[in-house]
């Protein structure tokens, strides 16, 4: 009778308490052979909390358990080939490692051969990645020239070519917003996405990307500090510490983060190889990434991409600690100005004007 | 010992009362099933290829999903409307209510798990949330003091009607010293809980639209509105087809809650579109894309107006005695406020505050068919679930299910 | 009455959390600097320069030291990128002599196209003379290597701007020692003027995401 009844709904149900239950339907009586697996239950909660296991939380934690799994098992086994294994065993501790900001040199410098083994496992191909620490003395800063900035968006191109950006969701960190002449900064009537001759007559252009504040928003929110603000003044992304939650997008005021809405794609022949933990090494799907100031050049004394590859000479980029830095004469002799300065988040991203 | 045997028969019980039921019963529980299935496809789909096949983008990056999270954490919140009489005034009109009003506590609160968790981007690496082995990142982020929260009241939501429950199978009273604490404390709790998911947006300056001072109490009235409005349908529902005394004077009582609920809430609307439109500045755009549309941009325009228009509806015919007394319009404006609610506080508050974006760009929102079907399959995992707990809590509450000795 | 002592201590430990969370939160920055500027202020009384230098990305390039406006840079050279330097292997002989004779003619398709007819001709910059220096407006003999010292006898604020670095590139690096580019780097000396173009690249997605 029970059994007839149990089969036309609640299937999963059924699956699991076969284990548990006597199968008769009665309500009577115990068997003793079950008792220990109804232990850890606590009564009707069991249910609906089994119900939270399998449906919700099963899939989500498939892919980490069959990592490991598969790890384990490929670990052990004899007979699947060195590569897969070594492969395994590097996903595995991949899995599974701290947070970036809190990991020694040595942890460090460890995460970043995994990641240069894997690729090579995966691509047969070599990158170079680093993982630089700060350098002392050091604090980054950026200036914009608004009246030399020609609209010509080369910076742009650098930046997602040197980045490894998204191709197919045509990702730039980089806006530069095309405004009309004697309307102050008006952004909203400002066209971001023009495609005319430039400089086109009565406009003026300005470029906005991460401004790396000093008292980022999105340091704040994030809930497990996948983002912090490094000792040269850098506002870096752990991807792979990041959940995804895009809290940080809500609370950057400045559009300056990016989110991996799928996995990102790059032709193999545009990959920029030489990259940074923190910068430009390839990235997954379903995490936040936004402009470094070129981690991966700026502290090796290059200049970002951006700055590099502007024809006008609009972009400025140094060493806020130095008194003889071409970002400090700016600070020192021209009329900077923010965005949003009232909003007290600090940004290290002057405007000025010849 | 003898506790899990208890424990053993009352799990072994109610197996056998929730597979067990009229053809109705049945029917709807394989419909939410089937529902639950569709949303569980969705969401695969959604684990494979990434959040690309949501409508969300850089622009609007949250959705459907925060928005129904948002919006039940106010119904999980509103629970407390009947604790609070019945253990704090000692109204005994509200006793009946109190295990029903828990049960969509929990129901809500995992529904509310489930949609934080469907909008993650990497759900698999969640475990980095977990203070030791994760980084926490308490107190600077509003999140972390969410989870807590959320997590605090769904364990006091589930412990307390459990001991009582379990009092109750075994034909013995529950002790006022042990569960009257907890239950005090869930009624703070409840404000907690709604004002720190508010206190979420809140604290936001880039978004002016959520950055205001009356964003936090808005959120309690209309919770405090849409849950007891909820709480009434389910006891409606739960008076006709079981065995479950449920008297006028509770249904009533709580009316009269939603009523006042409705009533603030209706006022601090009219706050809110005073500040925005008497003196506009640059910080109204939200507003007026929202409430007239921004540049042709009018996608929001029909589904405020309806939530406006039903809303100041319901709350109007519920402050008459003769219309709120009378019960099937009472049911009638109780379900058209909820949706009202549901609206308002998803696509009129959650969409908003992201157009136009920090540069005045407009990007609009539409959810794609894979959000909506998870949606669904939340909403019906958390029916699912309350199902399940009414029905063995109603079958204890009214002596037919109780252990029986060997 | 025991319920009431069992609250206490929550709701006091509630309060509690929620005052401190105000202290936690106060945003002043970790090291409590009010500003970009008081930190820099501050950080830099300790500056003793850092070991990175921009010699691995200059060092190539054949510069020279000048120092202009008390400012001290780099600049790279300019005689030994000139094809056709230096001037007198060519011109042996005054300029009139030259164009009345069979030579084989070079630049002489320099167009001229730099301020007007009242404010520059060849003979502003160039000295028939002594034609392998440039010569300044008072007739004093400039180097072709530090030509700036021309442009400046009339863009003094771009002069001013370009010691400071807030006009022109850095070449390559951020990190001392300083190089930048010299005037003639981006202008051509006869004909300064920078075409329009078109746009580096449109973003189709952008489109998209905003019907």
């Amino acid at each position: 009778m029970s059994n007839k009844e149990k089969k036309w709904f609640s299937l999963n149900l059924k699956n699991e308490k076969k284990s548990g239950g006597c199968g008769c339907g009665k309500t009577t009586g115990s068997c003793d052979s079950n008792t220990k697996e109804l232990k850890r239950k606590d009564g009707v909660d069991q249910v609906f909390d089994l119900k939270m296991d399998r449906r919700s939380a099963f899939k989500k934690l498939t892919a980490s358990l069959l990592i490991g799994a598969g790890a384990v098992s490929t670990s052990c086994s004899v007979f699947s080939d060195e590569k897969s294994k070594e492969k395994a065993q590097i996903d595995w501790e991949e899995q599974f490692k701290g947070n970036y900001k809190l990991m020694t040199d040595e942890e460090k410098s460890a995460t970043v051969d995994r990641l240069v083994r894997s690729y090579q496992l995966r691509t047969g191909k070599t990158i170079n990645m680093s993982s630089k620490n700060a350098e002392k003395d050091v604090l980054f800063g950026y200036a914009f020239n608004i009246s030399k900035c020609q609209g010509y968006m080369d910076c742009v191109n650098a930046c997602v070519e040197e980045n490894n950006q998204d191709r197919k969701s045509q990702m730039q960190y980089i806006r530069i917003h095309e405004m009309k002449d004697g309307k102050g900064f008006n952004f909203n009537d400002a066209d971001d996405n023009y495609y005319h001759e430039v400089p086109a007559e009565g406009h003026f252009y300005m470029g906005t990307q991460c401004f790396h504040c000093d008292n980022p928003p999105c340091v704040e929110v994030c809930p497990v500090q996948a983002t912090w603000r490094e000792e040269d003044g850098l506002v870096v992304v752990d991807y792979d510490w990041c959940v995804g939650c895009r809290y940080c997008m809500a609370a950057c005021p400045y559009d300056g983060r990016r989110f991996n809405w799928s996995k990102p794609e790059i032709p193999e022949n545009e990959i920029n190889k030489n990259q940074h933990y923190l910068g430009n090494r390839l990235r997954k799907k379903g995490v936040m990434e936004k402009c470094t100031f070129c981690v991966q050049r700026s502290r090796n004394g290059k200049n970002p991409a951006c700055v590099e590859a502007c024809p006008t000479g609009s972009r400025i980029f140094g060493n806020l600690l130095d008194p003889n830095s071409t970002i400090r004469w700016v600070l020192e002799n021209k009329k900077v100005f923010r965005l949003k300065e009232d909003l007290g988040t600090e940004p290290k991203f002057w405007y000025f004007m010849d | 010992m003898r506790r899990f045997k208890v424990f053993k028969n009352l799990v072994g019980d109610s197996i056998d009362i929730i597979t067990h039921g009229s053809k109705k019963y049945h029917l709807w529980m394989a419909f939410l099933t089937f529902v639950m299935l569709v949303g569980m496809y969705c969401y695969s789909i959604q684990l494979d290829e990434g959040l690309s096949v949501t409508g969300m983008t850089d622009r609007v990056s949250w959705g459907l999903y925060i928005s129904n999270f948002t919006f039940l954490v106010g119904v999980a919140a509103a629970a407390v409307m009947l604790v609070m009489p019945t253990y704090v005034l000692k109204d005994i009109d509200f006793k009946q209510a109190v295990l029903i009003g828990e049960g969509i506590a929990v129901a809500a609160l995992i529904m509310c798990l489930a949609f934080v968790v469907a909008d993650m981007g990497g759900p698999s690496v969640l475990w980095h949330l977990i203070p030791g082995i994760g980084v926490f990142n308490f107190p600077n982020s509003m999140l972390t003091w969410d989870v807590l929260v959320l997590n605090g009241y769904l364990f006091l939501n589930i412990t307390i009607p459990f001991y009582i429950l379990f009092k109750h199978y075994q034909g013995k009273k529950a002790k006022t010293s042990i569960y009257l604490p907890g239950a005090l404390i869930s009624v703070f709790w409840a404000v907690a809980i709604h004002l720190v998911t508010a206190f979420l947006y809140q604290g936001l300056q880039a978004r002016p639209f959520w950055n205001n001072a009356l964003l936090g109490p808005r959120f309690l009235a209309s919770a405090f509105a849409a849950g007891p409005a909820l709480i009434i349908i389910v006891l409606a529902v739960i008076r006709t087809y079981t065995k479950f005394k449920i008297e006028d004077k509770t249904l009533k009582k709580l009316a009269m809650v939603v009523t006042v609920a409705a009533q603030i809430n209706l006022i601090m609307l009219i706050s809110e579109l005073f500040k925005e439109f008497y003196a506009p500045t640059h910080h109204s755009e939200s507003a007026y894309y929202l409430f007239f549309g921004l540049e042709g941009k009018t996608a929001l325009l029909p589904w405020i107006w309806t939530s406006i228009g039903l809303n100041v509806l319901a709350t109007i015919m519920l402050t008459f005695h003769k219309l709120r007394n009378n019960f099937r319009i009472l049911f009638f404006c109780c379900f058209i406020l909820f949706v009202a609610i549901w609206i308002e506080k998803g696509f009129g508050l959650i969409v908003p505050g992201f157009i136009p974006g920090p540069y005045g760009k407009i990007a609009e929102y539409t959810p794609t068919g894979i959000e909506i079907g998870v949606t669904l399959g939340i909403w019906a995992m958390g029916a699912f679930v309350f199902s399940i707990l009414a029905r063995t809590a109603i079958k204890i509450e009214t002596g037919e299910l109780r252990y029986k000795k060997k | 009455m025991r319920n009431i002592i069992e609250n206490l201590p929550l709701k006091a430990v509630f309060l509690g959390l929620v005052v401190l969370s105000g202290f936690y939160s106060c945003q002043h920055g970790e090291e409590g600097y009010h500003g970009v500027t008081d930190r820099i202020k501050a950080e830099s009384k300790n500056y003793h320069g850092t070991s990175i230098s921009s010699e691995k990305y200059i060092g190539h390039l054949k510069t020279l030291e000048i120092t202009e406006n008390g400012i001290t840079f780099l600049i790279p050279e300019r005689k030994g990128e000139i094809k056709s330097y230096s001037c007198t292997e060519c011109h042996t002989k005054p300029l009139k002599k030259m164009q009345s004779e069979d030579i084989k003619k070079a630049h002489w398709n320099i167009k001229l196209n730099h301020a007007d007819d009242n404010t520059m001709s060849c003979v502003t910059c160039h000295n028939g003379n002594d034609i392998d220096n440039l010569n300044s407006i008072t007739g004093n003999s400039i180097d072709f290597d530090k030509s700036y010292q021309l442009c400046r006898q009339c863009h003094q604020k771009e002069f001013k701007d370009w010691t400071g670095g807030a006009h022109g590139k850095q070449i390559s690096s951020w990190a001392p020692p300083r190089a930048s580019k010299t005037c003639v780097n981006c202008h051509n000396p006869h004909s300064p003027h920078f075409e329009s173009k078109w746009p580096e690249r449109y973003n189709t997605q952008k489109v998209k995401e905003r019907k």
